[in-house]
């Protein structure tokens, strides 16, 4: 449900390292991923956002060869996902959700171990792996244990496993989850440095609003298995969201409601409290000296005055009906309870 | 499928249970208590001497002794010389089974994902799950009858044991090893869960160990027990494993039993390996 002109998608086609279409998987009745179509093209940072059991996990295990392909097609790095899932492996890079580096091995180990499952002959991936830990800050805790690892050391140990092969495309499946702020703003470093150094092409799926927004070029909202848009994150912001104007004035005086509901372009008032009022704007611009101007003549004092610029969060709301928030806590799986074990 | 991958992937497991062994201590100690403590409570031989020996001439005790050995037991000195082979069965088939643990945690912590992803193939990630198991059951194996011998009044080598008899007995158990570590990495392959895995083994375990001659000759079994154990594998290998530990130097007839009994656990591993590749790979194809 790509928002472009159907004659660009013939002209951009050449650089479209993924391509989509009527992707759907169905498991028994249940359908987790419905008919979904998009492209993303080479060296962008693409974000599928959308709340637990959205779809964007099966989207990944489809794209990766994991998962079987109920319907439609897909194309990865110019192979077929379903008729030729070897050559699709040998160019994608897969960080997956869990946790999967070694205890018992250390963080070398455990790099070697990755680049020869990918067959690299092991002179080269002494230099490879050498490179990959001073990538990632690991190169004083290589050889330890990973089991003495800190879970953003242990994050990045993932992401260094998944790029050895240096593959054309990494998936990374909630590349932050489970993380404190600090360490998700360094993992978000990472990838931008990836993405921007190495021209790394990255898909990416989170549920963390702010992670899209900060890292993708552009982002496919999902939820129960469609995709409802597909943008750049201010496009989509710009395109959807309405903005806030907050206006505060002396709590004495004629109330405003009418007033502003007469502007033009505003679309919402809402009284908070006295002389509080929340306003709905589709153009900032023009309404708010029509505001001032008003509030000025009715001989009330402006006590603040803010724009509330449209979040990813409200795009999200009125494109789905929900908050991403309240889906957060919802699912917990053993897997998951192990993963967050592993972490401590 | 690669030789070379099913090789990087043993040696990853291999190198983590070297790393533990605290592991091992386990399987270890249920090979001592199974050799030890039942092989010495419970020692057939010495019923009648235990029971209504007392008011029976030494001479015809000790006859009768010799009789239920020879008859019963194979000329075993010992009871545990008779029921190592069968230690050695439970000990590897339990281990066998419980060890495809592994296999679905990998599953479970997303590691087997990162495998499947890879360019590697499925009946390479097969095999490597089977030698993992294998590679661990054999050094079971080989501990057991060790524990075997260092028990007093334990293990009892006939004198005409070589290095050629040793080498046949560790083929006679490697190849019901093999056998039984396909179709228990097949199920685990298969299973979502650690508790359908447990429940599978308990299941298999038990009546694979006991409805066999491992513990107890067959010759006093009912009828439909007898005919169950003279087809399960685990006799056949009890059986040769026997011939060659009490036996020593074998007679022609022997002989033949033996290669009988090889042959017939050879059949065992190649159907079960065959078995456990297609289970197996069907087991790891995406869904």
């Amino acid at each position: 449900m790509a928002s472009r002109p159907p004659g660009k998608i013939e002209q951009e086609q050449s650089d479209q390292i993924i391509e989509v279409r009527g992707l759907t998987k169905k498991y028994g009745q249940t359908t987790a991923v419905d008919g979904i179509s998009f492209g993303v093209k080479q060296g962008e940072i693409f974000c599928l956002l959308g709340p637990n059991g959205a779809g964007k996990t099966t989207t990944i295990r489809m794209l990766t060869t994991l998962a079987s392909i109920t319907s439609g097609e897909a194309m990865v790095a110019g192979f077929d996902v379903s008729k030729n899932p070897a050559s699709v492996r040998s160019s994608i890079g897969l960080v997956p959700q869990e946790l999967t580096a070694d205890d018992e091995l250390t963080g070398r180990e455990n790099l070697l171990f990755a680049a020869r499952l990918y067959h690299l002959p092991d002179d080269q991936s002494r230099v490879r792996i050498g490179e990959m830990l001073s990538l990632i800050d690991l190169e004083g805790a290589a050889e330890r244990k990973v089991k003495t690892y800190s879970g953003g050391m242990r994050r990045r140990l993932q992401l260094a496993m998944g790029l050895i092969h240096s593959p054309r495309i990494l998936f990374l499946d909630e590349p932050t989850i489970g993380l404190d702020i600090q360490t998700r703003k360094k993992v978000h470093e990472y990838i931008r440095g990836l993405n921007r150094e190495q021209g790394l092409t990255v898909f990416m799926t989170t549920h963390y609003l702010e992670e899209a927004d900060e890292l993708s070029q552009r982002i496919g909202i999902i939820d129960e298995g469609r995709i409802k848009a597909l943008n750049s994150p201010s496009a989509l912001k710009s395109e959807m969201g309405t903005q806030i104007l907050v206006l505060q004035v002396s709590a004495a005086g004629e109330d405003l409601t009418e007033f502003l509901k007469s502007v033009p372009d505003v679309t919402e008032v809402t009284k908070r409290g006295p002389g509080l009022y929340e306003v709905g704007l589709s153009k900032v611009e023009d309404a708010i000296p029509v505001i001032v101007d008003g509030t000025v003549r009715r001989e009330l004092r402006i006590l603040d005055l803010s724009v509330v610029k449209p979040s990813l969060e409200q795009v999200f709301l009125q494109l789905t009906g929900h908050s991403l928030r309240d889906s957060e806590a919802l699912s917990n799986v053993y897997g998951q309870k192990l993963q967050i074990e592993r972490m401590k | 499928m690669s030789v070379r991958d099913t090789l990087v992937l043993t040696n990853r497991s291999l190198t983590k249970w070297v790393r533990n062994p605290a592991a091992i201590m386990p399987a270890l100690f249920m090979s001592v208590f199974w050799l030890a403590l039942f092989g010495s409570s419970f020692n057939p031989t010495n019923l009648v001497s235990s029971s209504i020996g007392s008011q029976l001439p030494p001479n015809v005790v000790s006859q009768i002794n010799s009789q239920i050995q020879a008859q019963m037991f194979g000329g075993a000195s010992t009871y545990i010389t008779y029921l190592v082979a069968g230690v050695i069965a439970l000990v590897v088939v339990i281990n066998l089974g419980f060890g495809g643990i592994d296999i679905v945690l990998d599953r479970q912590l997303g590691f087997l994902n990162t495998l499947l992803v890879a360019p590697v193939s499925r009946t390479s990630i097969f095999f490597s799950g089977v030698w993992q198991n294998f590679t661990k059951a054999m050094v079971l194996a080989l501990a057991t009858f060790i524990i075997g011998l260092i028990l007093p009044d334990g293990l009892k080598l006939a004198s005409g044991f070589g290095p050629l008899s040793f080498v046949e007995v560790f083929v006679a158990v490697a190849l019901l090893t093999f056998g039984f570590c396909s179709a228990f990495t097949a199920v685990a392959f298969s299973v979502k869960s650690i508790d359908s895995l447990v429940g599978i083994v308990n299941f298999l375990v038990f009546p694979l160990v006991f409805a066999s001659s491992a513990i107890f000759p067959s010759s006093s079994f009912p009828d439909w027990l007898k005919w169950i154990a003279e087809v399960n594998p685990v006799s056949k290998a009890a059986e040769a494993v026997r011939l060659l530990i009490i036996d020593g130097s074998l007679s022609s007839s022997e002989l033949s039993t033996l290669e009988g009994d090889l042959v017939y656990l050879l059949a065992f591993a190649v159907i079960l390996t065959l078995l456990g590749v297609y289970v197996g790979r069907r087991a790891l194809a995406p869904k």
